[in-house]
């Protein structure tokens, strides 16, 4: 290994780029722009020269130009533009190339962070960026349509515009928000944790986040078209979605991106979690935020392909005339919903074991115990990984599907709450007799804990099928959702950049602050959320943009709740985006973690470790005199860091 | 200490339970029911509240006294016990919740499959729902078809389901009972009406635009009644504004705006000045409002989309409801 000499490279004299060229050709947004047109050009004469040559009417067909010149072609040539792809095309056309060329690596200025770099702490830092920005569009959103629903009838909106918003609301949060986001945190800890000096294929990663940008934005781009956006909800049944106006198809091409990042991002995280492990850093003393993303990644590379291929079909039964959902044709409608729910199942996993990775850590640490039952916690992790996989027709069960399916799902189903019930439990036991130092990430790690608590609850319901056939479909799954997702996957995402904002920045956030958000948020979730199971049980469906009058009083406190969560988020910007800029210098060890990315500065060096640390003990041995996690040469003991 | 401990914690957890059971209680979650099916899923949804009133106050209870009793001042640098695991503890909070959660299936299990039997005495009705209006058959009466939905109680009605275009889902919500209509495969389900009223049913799979708007209503009658209702329709009661009638039952109302019918539907084009339209397209009223509800692509009126309306009223509705529907839109004397 010969990590110390990298950091002889710096960032500013790389390889590859021997004499500066001009704007248009150096890599960048202005050549993402114009390789984009570009890309779309070729695309639309690709398309209207094959349709003119075979004879197809309408020779240009807009339904199919914009399918592969705007959402497939021009990408690429954005990506070709920014640089994605350079090193590799240098490589292929053998052009000089520089293995351990790092001229994208690490960030001195903010300019950095717009650019391709292929440093991790960058990549997690940009993963951040720009999912929060997807977040407060799709935020917005829901306050929007959650304006129409204050009172009973039509006020601001059409029901397009309002299917449209939902859909859209639901897209941005969980493929360009809460997905990635636990990829950028894990992106920023995991290497760290590992004792690595970067992801295995840092290239690969950086090309995974640009994916992402894109993907957000198709989404975005169908309110510009004709018919408006995507109006199927997220799930996007077919047959409906396959006789919907254009905006549908940004949606299913978006979901490729987005999928295409996870995967990538996934594949990178095992091949660095098998690989790049720190001498005597064993499975059983990886941190549990490593185990989460371990089993994450697992999750992801098996079910994603699926979402894919179901996007794909739905879509090619509208622009290629296929039949796989159209029953006229000999299609079957329902496969389209196993299809779907075989990657939207593990996908709920996806969005929280990342959660569950660091409330384990924070709980830990701000406790000043080891993590109880840890390989009990990782083996639970496992567990729902495989269960994961043998519940996704609990979406089902009035959808038509085989009758003898349901009660083996439901079985299955309830069995998943035994693995996430031992999390549950042995976070308490954590705290049991600890010094527990109530800070703003531990607040957010106990609050996400009460609140995934009544998710999880009102999910053993949900798994009951008889109480299913009368709750599914209605406001009571969407309070449910919501307490999995943000009480649960969106906590922990707070949970997390509070805990880390020291590791990322350098700088410490202002802590009454922190408080403040979490109270608000906390208080204004219940007050949006709470209400919704009961206005579902008692007849409101989802998804409508109208309802029935005897749910006024209820609506009308959802919400202007809503918009008190809304307004919670401004806080947490404010301190972050204050504290980022002129917070007080953080130390290097602020909460006394014994995981290795707290082991060097903040921010971490640009390679992460001057020299490989040498892992002797578990990650957890707070207590435990003389205890050590790993053995750092030349590196400072934590006393004398904190300095 | 340590009993110290446990007292307290009891003492938190009761009073968590009690506070959690008031809200069960005193708040009505669920409709008061109407179904025999309702019956059995209330008490599978108590059983359930039960156990999770009694999870939910445990995990509360730990909770919320460990952060108080062990909560540390920020100056505080010290550690807690180096405890790590202990596995009857482990194995206990593994081995409850299984047999809690199977309790659980076992009972939902035995539900499902009585509220999925038609029973003794039973009747069929054919249920049709398309892009955004419902439409009954009765193969047990003659055949008799309507735009209303009226149902005996305390009979064990199967309900077949069929749709035309996309997903619906049949609910009624005091009835419990919610099954979805899927293109190209026949679904049913079985509902035994207890008690007598007037319910909504409602379309709670997203169908497109008009979803919100999808609503009948549902009148359960007794048999006698039911009886005289269906002699009622077989005479030809309704027959004489029939017009109005296939407004209604085919969804008309549900998109359109129609003064006579007093519909504000605002997704499809209103249809208060068919004349002038028809004129626009330089075609004679009847012939015009007859092709677009027949072949609705035709002739877009400017601000709205193609595909939206159904295609297919021309095979749903017969040539007498159709000519029916015509009269009663251009508002000829029938």
């Amino acid at each position: 290994m010969s990590v110390v000499e990298h950091t002889s490279h710096g960032p500013a004299h790389g390889a590859g780029a021997p004499h500066r060229r001009n704007i248009f050709m150096r890599p960048g947004f202005v050549r993402g722009i114009w390789c984009f047109a570009l890309f779309f050009v070729i695309g639309y004469y690709l398309v209207f020269g094959i349709r003119t040559l075979a004879g197809w009417d309408p020779h240009q067909d807009w339904n199919i130009i914009v399918l592969v010149g705007g959402l497939t072609l021009g990408p690429i040539g954005f990506l070709l533009g920014i640089g994605a792809f350079d090193y590799w095309l240098y490589w292929v056309s053998g052009r000089p190339t520089i293995p351990d060329d790092h001229a994208n690596h690490g960030a001195t200025k903010w300019q950095d962070y717009f650019k391709v770099n292929t440093d991790h702490k960058v990549i997690g830092v940009q993963y951040l960026a720009t999912t929060f920005v997807f977040f407060t569009l799709g935020g917005l959103m829901a306050m929007l349509f959650r304006a129409e629903l204050a009172q009973p009838g039509m006020q601001f909106m059409d029901t397009q515009t309002y299917n449209g918003l939902v859909s859209m609301h639901a897209a941005l949060m969980i493929f360009v928000f809460i997905i990635p986001a636990f990829a950028g945190l894990a992106n920023f800890a995991v290497p760290l944790m590992l004792g690595a000096p970067d992801m295995a294929f840092p290239r690969l990663n950086a090309l995974s986040f640009w994916f992402l940008p894109i993907a957000g934005t198709m989404f975005l781009c169908s309110f510009l078209a004709p018919g408006g956006a995507f109006a199927t909800g997220w799930t996007s049944y077919a047959p409906l979605a396959s006789e919907q106006p254009i905006g549908q198809i940004f949606f299913n091409m978006g979901v490729q991106w987005a999928g295409a990042s996870s995967i990538l991002t996934a594949l990178n995280f095992l091949v660095t979690i098998i690989t790049m492990r720190a001498p005597g850093m064993t499975f059983w003393r990886m941190p549990l935020l490593v185990w989460a993303n371990f089993t994450t990644s697992l999750l992801v590379v098996i079910a994603t392909p699926f979402i894919a291929g179901s996007q794909f079909f739905v879509m090619f039964d509208r622009v290629m005339h296929t039949s796989f959902f159209v029953p006229e044709g000999g299609g079957y409608v329902l496969g389209y919903q196993h299809i779907f729910w075989f990657y939207s199942h593990p996908a709920v996993y996806i969005m929280i074991l990342p959660g569950f990775g660091i409330i384990s850590e924070i709980i830990s640490v701000m406790s000043r115990k080891p993590i109880f039952g840890y390989r009990l916690m990782a083996m639970s992790l496992l567990g729902i990984l495989v269960l994961g996989f043998s519940v996704w027709a609990h979406h089902m069960f009035v959808a038509g599907m085989a009758d003898w399916l349901r009660v083996p799902m439901m079985i299955s189903t309830l069995l998943i709450a035994v693995p996430t019930g031992v999390k549950v439990f042995s976070w308490l036991a954590t705290l049991w007799e600890g010094r527990i130092h109530l800070n703003t990430p531990m607040l957010f790690a106990l609050g996400f804990i009460s609140m995934f608590l009544i998710g999880g609850l009102s999910g053993v319901y949900l798994a009951s099928v008889p109480i299913t056939i009368h709750a599914s479909d209605t406001y009571f799954i969407v309070a449910h959702i919501h307490y999995v997702l943000f009480g649960g996957s969106v906590l922990t995402i707070f949970a997390g950049i509070y805990y880390w904002f020291p590791k990322m920045t350098g700088r410490m956030y202002n802590e009454s602050l922190g408080k403040l958000h979490f109270w608000l948020t906390f208080v204004s979730f219940n007050l949006t959320f709470f209400p919704m199971h009961w206005v579902g049980l008692v007849g409101m469906p989802r998804r409508v943009a109208d309802y029935s009058d005897r749910f006024a009083d209820l609506n009308l406190i959802v919400s202007i709740s809503s918009f008190a969560l809304g307004a919670s988020v401004v806080v947490f910007f404010y301190n972050i985006i204050v504290s980022w800029a002129r917070g007080p210098i953080a130390e290097s060890n602020p909460w006394r973690a014994m995981t290795l990315e707290w082991q060097v500065t903040s921010p971490p060096p640009i390679f992460n470790f001057d020299e490989i640390p040498q892992v002797v003990g578990g990650p957890y041995e707070y207590g435990v005199p003389g205890a050590r996690h790993a053995i750092l040469a030349g590196t400072p003991t934590p006393a004398e860091a904190a300095v | 200490m340590r009993r110290g401990a446990i007292v307290r914690i009891a003492g938190i957890g009761i009073v968590i339970a009690i506070l959690v059971s008031l809200v069960a209680v005193l708040i009505q979650w669920l409709p008061t029911s109407a179904s025999k099916q309702m019956d059995r899923i209330e008490f599978v949804y108590w059983f359930a509240t039960v156990i999770c009133i009694g999870i939910f106050a445990l995990v509360m209870s730990v909770l919320i006294y460990s952060v108080w009793t062990f909560r540390s001042p920020p100056e505080d640098e010290s550690d807690g016990p180096s405890i790590h695991g202990h596995t009857g503890l482990e194995i206990v909070w593994t081995v409850v919740p299984a047999i809690l959660v199977i309790a659980i299936g076992v009972l939902s299990a035995v539900v499902l499959s009585q509220n999925g039997s038609a029973g003794t005495n039973p009747m069929t009705i054919k249920v049709f729902a398309q892009q955004f209006s419902w439409r009954f058959e009765y193969p047990d009466s003659d055949g008799l078809k309507s735009g209303q939905l009226v149902l005996p109680v305390d009979r064990n009605i199967t309900f077949e389901l069929e749709s035309a275009d996309v997903i619906h889902s049949f609910w009624i919500p005091e009835m419990g009972q919610k099954q979805d209509l899927v293109p190209g495969i026949d679904t049913s389900i079985v509902i035994t009406p207890t008690r007598t009223g007037t319910f909504s049913l409602v379309c709670t799979e997203l169908c497109g635009l008009g979803h919100s708007t999808m609503r009948s209503t549902v009148e359960v009658v007794s048999q006698s009644d039911f009886d005289a209702w269906v002699a009622a329709q077989k005479s030809g009661g309704g027959k004489e504004d029939s017009g109005a009638a296939v407004f209604s039952s085919a969804g008309c109302s549900s998109c359109h705006a129609f003064k006579p019918a007093g519909s504000t539907g605002a997704i499809g084009p209103s249809l208060d000045d068919v004349a002038a339209a028809a004129k626009k397209a330089g075609m004679d009223p009847a012939a015009y409002v007859k092709e677009s509800i027949v072949d609705p692509n035709k002739v877009i009126a400017s601000g709205f989309a193609p595909d939206v309306m159904p295609g297919n009223f021309g095979e749903t509705l017969s040539p007498e409801e159709i000519d029916a529907l015509v009269t009663y839109l251009t508002g000829a004397k029938q």
